[in-house]
């Protein structure tokens, strides 16, 4: 633990503490794993970044249905590829963090469920969210005439305006009434 | 209704969504709106825009097929309303929570980001490939705009704001580091012009204070207890059987609190001033102690007995009267506090906010826990969540197919199994009730007791928890039988019984401690501290027999020899009602035996590693998941409701109304515990300088007036805040007729 301090400044430090929902320990355990993930050479450098398939290791990740799409949601490479930078990883903790707000997870949800990345929930997102959540094997699939119905109780329930679709507005409606969201939104390392 | 066909080609979402923002003072912000995905390269949106028209062509998902669906179902100009009225307002709660919830509703900021996703997100599907460059541009300026005006709106914040705004910015890292970095400096731009060393100060003041909190912070998070063990236990069988291992732990440091403030207070006085205990030579430590509570215990400071009723002449003056009274009353108001306020908050948080009739599907989509770890977890999860989503289309489908005569028979099963269970806790109270006399005919009221008549005394403890653990196996029974239109109400009802049974035993036995025990002892307390103490560690064994028999028989049944029943499932409604049953026997002991938190402390303590072990090597995660959040409010308000007020009674009872016993304890020779009081502030009246104690003695805590006005005040307070949540009922109506109006055309 003694190492890891000595290798985040005290300055990063306490900037990481001003901008995310971290505490100390937590921010100083996210480094030591985070520098675990990295390949020996780099250990050292600032701005290393883990591939997304090295972060799918981690075992808070790896049996995660929303893994990848977590890792494509919180990445900030130009394209997407999905890899982490440490301050990726941090906003990432943060947003699943325990003091985060329901508006910050909200927003995160949203992003991840929105698959095709269009800032709506469009049937095909709602339909590979249901699969996602429930898809085990071929024959235990929900059928098609099933998943029809579901979605369209879901929209019904939650599509506001009648546009077959829901938006972010409309989702944090729906999840502000879900008091287990909060709970449930959560990962710790 | 041409919006709702048009799909994915014109979205009106952002124009709705207007609607549904409440706060719509700052309209002037509107003008400059961002995207949400800020952080993304404005390249990138022109590659969406290409994929775009494919996402909302293909199958049965286009905006057209769907909507037809969807309004078949509601045809007609009236229906929509209609229709939307059994799932009751979507938006009416929506604003419920707004009002309820400070943090949604920090200024119009959070809003308004919210809006401008809104609006960032429908502008661009639309956007002509042609005029993608162009708009890149304006995207570019707009953004640029927006996070100036944003920068601005964040400068005249205090600088505790500022950090809980740009900590709540739903943003990358890095642009929160830009933010913030701009903001600084232009503080320090402005700052360096007027310099006031005055302000320097306050901001390092403040800066020290948040640094200190977060110091405190961190520090709580070092000496969270058992964290690993939580972690696992969420990663493997989900938030729901984690509420218990949480509730466990809350009841811990309860009394971890309440062993400290008593033994602090009460105990270490007395024991600095006379370390000998006054034990009779003729009573030795001979083992069955440990369960009975009796004989050597009875001698020792366990007991209410041990205690004197002198002043101690130390350093200073200890009043020992004094300090068990206050000690006892501040601990029962403490915890009364901290029920009510814990109540009230999780209470606020878990059901006023969520809507009772919304969403069953969406819950089911929402609740998805993201701490699960193990991978058979998660399939198993997986297929509860199938399992129930298939449920909950059925469910809308089945709703009518009832007929009365079924109704009749449903009615008469409710009828008849809740008559059976009223019978069988009252048939549980009365036997207890004779349990109780017999026992007494055979004690006598000499010293030493020969060890079978002591062995004796554990007859009764041993019938309750046998009571206890057997009589709610009936209840389960009966609710098989049963059937409710949901699986809460089922839980419900069974908790209701097993509240019944609870009460009913505890009250006997209270009547029973209050009435009688007091008539046949000449030093009654430490013989109900006794019975306390027998019923504390019985109740023990009997959970730890009981999580033995209970889950791993069954999980060796389940598997070895009748595989159809399958392995079970922690009951977590059972067990925490367990715990709250636990947890109310030292509450009512506090008075009778200061010492008891510390035996509950030990308990719960070894009962947490009991749990955990019976749970992990016997139990499979619970098939239904959800409502785990409020489940939890509901525990906290069975421990509050019957529980906590019950004891909180029973205490306030003995020290008002009974005598207390002339030959031993702290308040020997008084008329009653409480005159303790009186006698303290006739002393004071000698000391001049104390006038205002007995002046806020004469004329508040004595004076009926004073309660009467405290009284009348507090209905008035009650009346107001009805009245404002009756209003705020009507304006969430009048908005939602509204959405219904805009949606509409």
């Amino acid at each position: 633990m003694g190492t890891t301090a000595s290798q985040l400044g005290k300055a990063d430090l306490s900037e990481y503490q001003e901008l995310t929902f971290l505490t100390k320990q937590e921010i100083l355990l996210a480094h030591k794993r985070f520098t675990e993930l990295l390949p020996k050479e780099e250990k050292n450098s600032t701005n290393a970044r883990v591939p997304m398939t090295k972060i799918l290791t981690l075992p808070e990740l790896k049996s995660n249905p929303f893994k990848e799409r977590i890792c494509l949601v919180f990445s900030t490479t130009n394209p997407n590829d999905g890899s982490f930078s440490f301050d990726d990883f941090l906003d990432f903790l943060s947003a699943f963090s325990d003091s985060a707000t329901l508006e910050i997870k909200s927003h995160y949800a949203f992003r991840i469920f929105d698959f095709d990345n269009d800032g709506t929930l469009s049937c095909g997102d709602l339909e590979k969210l249901v699969d996602c959540l429930t898809y085990e094997s071929e024959d235990s699939r929900l059928t098609t005439e099933e998943m029809r119905q579901l979605i369209t109780n879901i929209l019904e329930e939650s599509d506001i305006d009648k546009d077959g679709t829901v938006n972010l507005s409309e989702f944090q409606h729906v999840i502000s009434r879900s008091p287990d969201f909060v709970s449930s939104f959560k990962i710790v390392l | 209704m041409t919006s709702s066909s048009s799909g994915g080609v014109f979205n009106p979402a952002y124009h709705d969504s207007e609607t549904l923002e409440v706060d719509r003072r700052d309209k002037r912000s509107w003008t400059h709106h961002t995207n949400p995905y800020a952080g993304e390269d404005p390249a990138w949106w022109a590659e969406r825009d290409d994929a775009e028209p494919g996402a909302s062509s293909g199958g049965w998902r286009g905006g057209e097929s769907f909507s037809m669906g969807l309004f078949s179902t509601s045809s007609g100009t009236n229906s929509w309303q209609h229709d939307a009225n059994p799932h009751t307002p979507d938006s009416s709660s929506h604003y419920r929570s707004a009002a309820g919830l400070p943090s949604l509703m920090t200024g119009g900021m959070t809003m308004r980001w919210r809006g401008m996703a809104m609006r960032g997100m429908s502008m661009f599907p639309n956007a002509d490939p042609t005029h993608a460059a162009l708009a890149e541009d304006a995207i570019r300026s707009e953004v640029e705009n927006e996070e100036q005006n944003l920068i601005k709106e964040l400068i005249a914040l205090s600088a505790g704001e500022q950090t809980r705004k740009i900590q709540e910015l739903p943003q990358s890292f890095g642009e929160k580091k830009n933010i913030r970095r701009q903001v600084m400096a232009f503080k320090s731009s402005t700052n360096s012009h007027h310099f006031l060393c005055c302000t320097d100060c306050c901001r390092n003041m403040s800066l020290s204070f948040r640094r200190c909190g977060n110091g405190i912070k961190s520090a709580r998070q070092t000496l969270k207890l058992w964290r690993g063990i939580m972690k696992e236990i969420g990663g493997r069988f989900g938030s729901s059987v984690l509420t218990y291992f949480l509730f466990l732990k809350w009841l811990l440091m309860f009394n971890i609190f309440s062993f400290l403030v008593n033994f602090g207070f009460i105990t270490i006085p007395l024991l600095v001033h006379d370390l000998s205990a006054n034990i009779p030579s003729n009573v030795s430590f001979r083992g069955l102690e440990l369960l009975t509570g009796a004989g050597y215990f009875n001698y020792t400071v366990m007991y209410y007995g041990g205690y004197s009723n002198e002043t101690l002449h130390g350093l200073v003056d200890y009043n020992m009267q004094l300090a068990y009274f206050f000690t006892i009353a501040v601990y029962m108001v403490l915890c009364g506090i901290v029920l009510i306020f814990s109540m009230a908050s999780s209470f606020k948080k878990n059901y006023v906010l969520s809507d009772p009739a919304s969403s069953r599907a969406w819950q089911l989509l929402c609740s998805w826990d993201f701490s699960l770890t193990n991978e058979r977890a998660v399939r198993q999860r997986k297929n509860n969540l199938r399992v129930q989503l298939k449920e909950s289309l059925s469910e809308r489908a089945e709703k009518e197919s009832i007929t009365l005569s079924k109704e009749l028979k449903q009615v008469g099963i409710h009828v008849g199994s809740w008559f059976l269970s009223t019978c069988l806790a009252v048939g549980c109270g009365a036997s207890i009730f004779y349990l109780c006399q017999y026992g007494e005919e055979q004690a006598m009221d000499t010293a030493p007791w020969s060890l079978l008549q002591e062995a004796e005394t554990l007859l009764v403890p041993f019938v309750v928890s046998l009571m206890n653990i057997v009589i709610p196996l009936f209840f389960s029974l009966f609710n098989k039988f049963e059937r409710y239109s949901t699986h809460r109400r089922q839980i419900y009802a069974l908790l209701i019984r097993n509240v019944l049974l609870r009460m009913s035993i505890l009250g006997v036995l209270c009547y029973h401690w209050m009435n009688v025990v007091p008539q046949k002892y000449s030093c009654w307390e430490p013989m109900v501290g006794q019975a306390l103490y027998r019923l504390v560690i019985i109740d023990f064994l009997f959970l730890m027999l009981g999580s033995f028999f209970g889950e791993f028989l069954s999980n060796v049944i389940g598997t070895k020899l009748q595989p159809r029943l399958g392995v079970p499932e922690f009951d977590v409604a059972r067990n925490v009602l367990e715990l709250v049953y636990a947890q109310t026997l030292a509450w009512i002991g506090i008075y009778f035996s200061p010492l008891l938190p510390a035996i509950q402390m030990l308990k719960f303590f070894i009962l947490f590693y009991i749990k955990k072990v019976s749970l992990t090597r016997n139990c499979q995660p619970p098939r239904r998941s959800g409502r785990a959040a409020q489940m939890q409010t509901i525990f906290i308000f069975l421990l509050f409701f019957p529980f906590f007020v019950g004891a909180l009674s029973i205490v306030a009872y003995t020290a008002w109304s009974l005598t207390p016993s002339e030959q031993c304890g702290p308040f020997q020779g008084l008329n009653n515990t409480f005159s303790v009081v009186s006698i303290w502030i006739h002393d004071l009246e000698a000391i001049p300088t104390s006038d205002w104690v007995v002046w806020i003695y004469q004329n508040v805590i004595r004076s009926e007036l004073f309660y009467f006005l405290l009284t009348l005040i507090i209905i008035a307070i009650i009346y107001i805040f009805w009245q404002l949540t009756q209003g705020r009922k009507e304006l969430i109506n009048l908005l939602r007729q509204r959405i219904i109006n805009v949606s509409l055309f």
